[in-house]
């Protein structure tokens, strides 16, 4: 089946080159990136070579989209058995490399007030960047967490959605028939979340094993829907309502297992991606204040899962063979998120966005390591010279209750229409569990060159 | 009065009548232009822009533009860029509820979301370009500037009224003075300043009739200061166009158009 699939891309590939003149729109992208490591402890990459194919029909009321995304990713230090080159979201673990994604693939008909969309599809509700707390409709790959931006993050989903249109209104109506699960690193990659475990074992040979989730059986009852209300003008605001799996990960502690194997040290850190159904109700605005552009949403959840502090999972202090069981390691409680944004013109082409976000844990015991507000301040500064030949973004964010710091730099000078190169720096300061902190090993200096066409 | 002197009263009277029409104040002349682009705002333009910088380096661009008035509001107005592949798909929105009051998106494609653009930034650069974002919308509120015809002069062998104009609202120049063709009441020419000192400098050649309406193929913008350039061809043009109201919705800002 997957063989089929691959052959259809090839074909379509080629027949979109074929005819592209007369009735399709095709661009693409060719992406080379090396990561130079800032700390001696930390896991290396490899080159990436990352291509992007998108083709869209000409207008007419039934369209066909597709964004295709493949190519040699050196974020992958192993090699998965029976991971097959195009991903699916049929797992949690899916590195490998080379691969495909389809990260869109959908057809669609339209009128003038109705809009109806079958097949993968990614959506951006909320207003928010970066953590927008109402669009919860696609899942998240965390396997480059925070050095890839918001919507490169997002899995699609097969989906169909429709939206109903009229004069300032619309409603959209999304059904994901089929669970997709979020995307994990593996635990000895360089973005993996338990970096800070495996480190404790950073002295001796070890190999650590990784057991995929026990993800929730392909059913109906597995499913997700969301309902979206909208109305444009003075104020543009939007009313949010979806039921489905928590696209945030948690994990579940189960037991550590600590062997010889062959040689080796084998160690199954106990740790298994979790899923649970939620519900969530939100609210979410834009609009203009003077020179201020303005948005805030706020999102209320029924049902999420919290992990509690690490040092409560019943890891040994002094890491020996033998198996230990982990001790329950989730809570669920409602939460809210709110947040507001702003962007402000300095000058021309210099743009300084702002934004301030909150998750408060309405039911919070003390074995939670997030307090009961947790707060995010990000800001970016935005600079375009010679008319945006050279662009440069400042990037920071800030934890207050831990302490937690992420500042990035990026430069990117335009060579041509087709051609660009950039060089991004990123630093993670804070505590070890903190969202920052977790990747403080993590400080690298990235190039990359693009071509577009 | 003898019915001689009564006869060269009239006389004087006829010769004197097209030199006092000629003499239009500043609003007139406005009010002439403001005619001209309420016909032209019922249109679809197919444009490539070129920006030069002080190097001699180049960027092309390819964009669409769909504009309709839209009584009882002002106008609104789309428009899409084709290509570089960075820029593809990304677009600009305009409602103009009065020729004053108008709400500004823009949509980038690579963060599917839209971002509403406060209207104090209508003069800033449009995505990188010599031009605004104002340049790129429909016409202004007439109420809101000051008028003075300066002078006449010929410009590309076109007689033009010169006129100063000044906002009497905020804005990002102080005034700007424009050459308006005679007869077509379209600008063939327009110096912006920002107090004395002149940092904008455009030029509308090319002038042809399409659907009877003067439109200039050819639009020139130079920032003065950093001799940086923008010229826009306009490659196909169709006026008396009737699009739907559909087209000029965020949802058609999203989807580049379609």
């Amino acid at each position: 089946m997957k063989k089929l699939w691959l052959a259809a891309v090839v074909l379509f590939c080629w027949a979109s080159g074929s005819y592209a003149e007369d009735f399709l729109n095709v661009s693409g992208k060719l992406h080379l990136r090396g990561v130079v490591p800032l700390h001696s402890e930390s896991v290396m990459e490899y080159p990436s070579l990352l291509g992007q194919l998108k083709v869209d029909t000409k207008p007419s009321p039934l369209r066909f989209h597709m964004w295709l995304e493949g190519g040699w990713d050196g974020s992958v230090t192993l090699p998965v058995e029976d991971h097959s080159t195009l991903k699916f979201g049929d797992r949690v673990y899916q590195s490998t490399t080379p691969f495909l994604e389809f990260k869109e693939l959908y057809g669609s008909y339209s009128t003038d007030w109705l809009e109806v969309r079958a097949g993968i599809q990614r959506f951006a509700w909320g207003r928010l960047d970066e953590y927008p707390v109402n669009d919860l409709l696609n899942p998240w790959d965390y396997s480059q967490f925070l050095r890839k931006p918001l919507e490169d993050r997002k899995i699609g989903v097969p989906s169909l959605s429709t939206r109903l249109s009229h004069d300032t209104w619309s409603l959209d109506a999304v059904w994901v028939p089929v669970f997709i699960p979020y995307r994990l690193p593996l635990s000895t990659e360089r973005w993996s979340p338990l970096n800070q475990m495996v480190s404790r074992f950073n002295n001796l040979p070890v190999n650590f094993l990784t057991s995929d989730a026990d993800i929730p059986s392909r059913n109906l009852a597995s499913g997700a829907g969301g309902l979206r209300l909208s109305k444009t003008g003075v104020v543009d605001w939007s009313v949010n309502l979806f039921h489905g799996y928590d696209p945030r990960p948690v994990l579940k502690a189960t037991r550590l297992i600590i062997a010889p194997v062959a040689g080796q040290v084998a160690v199954e850190p106990g740790a298994v991606a979790d899923f649970h159904k939620m519900s969530s109700f939100g609210l979410d605005a834009a609009f203009v204040k003077g020179p201020w552009s303005l948005r805030a949403e706020a999102a209320y959840a029924v049902g999420r899962y919290f992990n509690t502090n690490l040092e409560r999972w019943g890891y040994p202090a002094v890491p020996a063979f033998g198996v230990y069981p982990l001790a329950p390691n989730e809570h669920k409680s409602d939460s809210l998120d709110y947040g507001i944004g702003a962007d402000y013109r300095v000058f021309e082409d210099c743009l300084l966005t702002m934004q301030a976000q909150q998750t408060v844990i309405l039911d919070r015991p003390d074995s939670l390591y997030q307090q009961k507000f947790e707060t995010i301040f990000w800001a970016n500064l935005r600079n375009g010279f010679l008319n945006q030949r050279i662009i440069t973004n400042l990037n920071a964010a800030y934890n207050p209750e831990h302490g937690g710091v992420m500042a990035r730099g990026n430069v990117s000078y335009v060579l041509s229409d087709y051609w660009k190169v950039g060089v991004t720096a990123v630093g993670f300061w804070g505590p070890e569990q903190s969202l920052f902190g977790r990747y403080k090993t993590n400080d690298q200096v990235e190039v990359d060159l693009v071509f577009s066409w | 009065m003898t019915d001689k002197r009564i006869l060269l009263l009239l006389l004087a009277a006829f010769l004197l009548v097209p030199a006092l029409a000629d003499a239009m104040s500043g609003r007139e002349i406005f009010e002439k232009m403001h005619e001209v682009r309420l016909r032209m705002l019922n249109q679809k333009t197919e444009a490539t822009m070129v920006l030069y910088d002080r190097g001699g380096g180049k960027r092309i661009r390819t964009l669409t533009q769909y504009s309709k008035n839209a009584a009882p509001e002002a106008y609104k107005v789309l428009l899409i860029f084709n290509s570089p592949a960075d820029l593809k798909n990304v677009g600009f929105l305009a409602h103009a509820r009065t020729f004053s009051d108008r709400s500004l998106w823009a949509y980038f494609p690579e963060f599917k979301r839209i971002r509403r653009i406060p209207t104090s930034a209508q003069d800033d650069s449009f995505f990188g370009s010599d031009f605004s974002y104002d340049d790129f919308s429909g016409p202004p509120n007439l109420d809101d500037y000051a008028f003075k015809v300066l002078r006449e002069e010929t410009v590309d062998d076109r007689p033009c009224y010169v006129v100063e104009v000044s906002p009497k609202i905020p804005r990002k120049y102080s005034k700007y003075i424009t050459w308006v063709v005679k007869n077509l009441w379209i600008t063939a020419k327009v110096e912006f300043y920002r107090e004395k000192e002149l940092y904008r400098l455009g030029a509308f050649r090319d002038i042809r009739l399409v659907d009877g309406l003067p439109t200039p193929f050819t639009l020139e913008m130079q920032n003065v200061k950093s001799g940086h350039r923008t010229v826009v061809t306009v490659n196909k043009v169709s006026y008396r166009t009737s699009f739907p109201d559909e087209l000029f919705t965020q949802r058609a800002l999203e989807r580049g158009g379609r």
